[in-house]
């Protein structure tokens, strides 16, 4: 006699059997059988427990994406550092601009802003460990920071001529900002002691 | 396995404007789940810690491309079980664990056509309750002995509810394999319990 095959008991499970699956399972008792075993087998793996993880992955994870903000600021940096260049080049030696930006403050808050980022080496903030809180502050501060690089780095000579002292504003701006996340950092690192 | 998956939606939108504390608080509300699913398919707790890691990366690096259609939990278990996916593409089959395998159900255990799926061969295990502890640990030491792909089949089929078409589509295979794969392992797995793998 010809029984059902765990394919056709799956095809019904899932009311897709063949007219004779059926037909065999209704009047075979053996197939009805194993057919309520497939449930009951379906049943007892979704009841299984749930398992938990031995450790927690969490600061792994974290680790994992302010490193990765740190890289994007990174290259947004180089790329707004070469920008910005170039662009107070284009301000310092183009004397026909009606209000002329001062050269002098956007050297200064450049130097400021270089100072600010060996300090932050310094300190190598990827190396330490970090509260959640002064983390995610950091975190909070490094994201501002990435998009005023990335304004610096799309700031055209075009809109620079238009709005000189937007480049100035913007390095204000990245120097407050780095001062900021010193902050963050020298506070920890006292907290904690070192 | 009963776990509230609900997330609200303001945790989501902080989540997408990079806010690690609500990036942490979706963490805490999927890492069973994500975890969980990685173990039954790896088997391995460390694999499946690598794919718990892996996954939150890239929820994290892909949040803001979720909008919202469907359920996060849906969103976030299609990216673990890529994961876990790729993980087993990438590892070499296991020959030991294919081999224990084999030892254990015999030849010939394939689901194919004239195969007596259950006649006069059902267990002791088949009448116990879904619940009962005995029958659970019987079914869960059968399972970690099926193949990978095998377990990967039954997991996301049987308990997570993808569709053939689906698990296809993500392991890069045709229906008929995914089928032939979830009756190749129902077989083993029935024959395994009836010839007390527990003990």
């Amino acid at each position: 006699m010809m029984h059902c095959t765990m394919d056709d008991l799956l095809a019904l499970r899932a009311g897709e059997g063949s007219a004779w699956a059926r037909q065999h399972a209704a009047g075979c008792a053996a197939c009805r059988a194993e057919l309520e075993a497939l449930y009951q087998r379906v049943a007892q793996l979704k009841a299984l427990p749930a398992r938990r993880p031995a450790r927690d992955r969490w600061p792994a994870v974290r680790d994992g994406v302010l490193a990765e903000r740190r890289r994007r600021r990174g290259r947004w940096g180089v790329s707004g550092l070469a920008a910005a260049a170039a662009l107070a080049g284009l301000l310092v030696f183009r004397p026909f601009w009606s209000k002329p930006v001062d050269a002098a403050e956007l050297a200064r808050v450049k130097q400021q802003s270089a100072t600010l980022e060996q300090q932050l080496q310094r300190y190598d903030p990827d190396g330490r460990v970090t509260s959640g809180r002064s983390a995610a502050l950091a975190a909070a501060l490094e994201d501002r920071i990435a998009v005023i690089d990335g304004e610096l780095a799309q700031l055209g000579p075009s809109r620079a001529q238009a709005r000189p002292a937007d480049l100035v504003t913007l390095w204000q701006q990245r120097v407050e900002l780095m001062e900021q996340l010193m902050s963050v950092h020298v506070t920890r690192a006292a907290y904690v002691g070192l | 396995m009963t776990i509230s998956l609900a997330v609200p939606d303001i945790l989501v939108a902080r989540a997408k404007s990079g806010d690690l504390e609500a990036l942490e608080a979706l963490y805490r509300a999927f890492e069973t789940p994500v975890y969980n699913l990685a173990l039954r398919v790896l088997r391995r707790p460390e694999d499946a810690e690598d794919v718990l890691q892996e996954t939150f990366l890239e929820v994290v690096r892909s949040i803001k491309q979720y909008r919202g259609e469907g359920h996060l939990w849906g969103w976030i278990r299609q990216i673990a079980t890529s994961k876990a996916l790729m993980r087993i593409r990438h590892d070499r089959v296991r020959e030991t664990e294919e081999l224990h395998e084999e030892s254990v159900v015999g030849a010939g255990a394939g689901a194919g056509a004239g195969e007596m799926a259950g006649v006069g061969v059902i267990g002791a295990s088949a009448g116990m309750s879904p619940g009962s502890v005995p029958a659970q640990i019987d079914l869960e030491r059968a399972f970690e002995r099926l193949s990978e792909t095998s377990r990967a089949v039954v997991w996301l089929h049987d308990v997570e509810g993808y569709t053939h078409e689906e698990i296809a589509e993500q392991m890069g295979k045709t229906v008929s394999f995914s089928k032939s794969q979830l009756a190749r392992a129902h077989v083993r797995l029935r024959r395994m319990l009836d010839e007390g793998v527990a003990q």
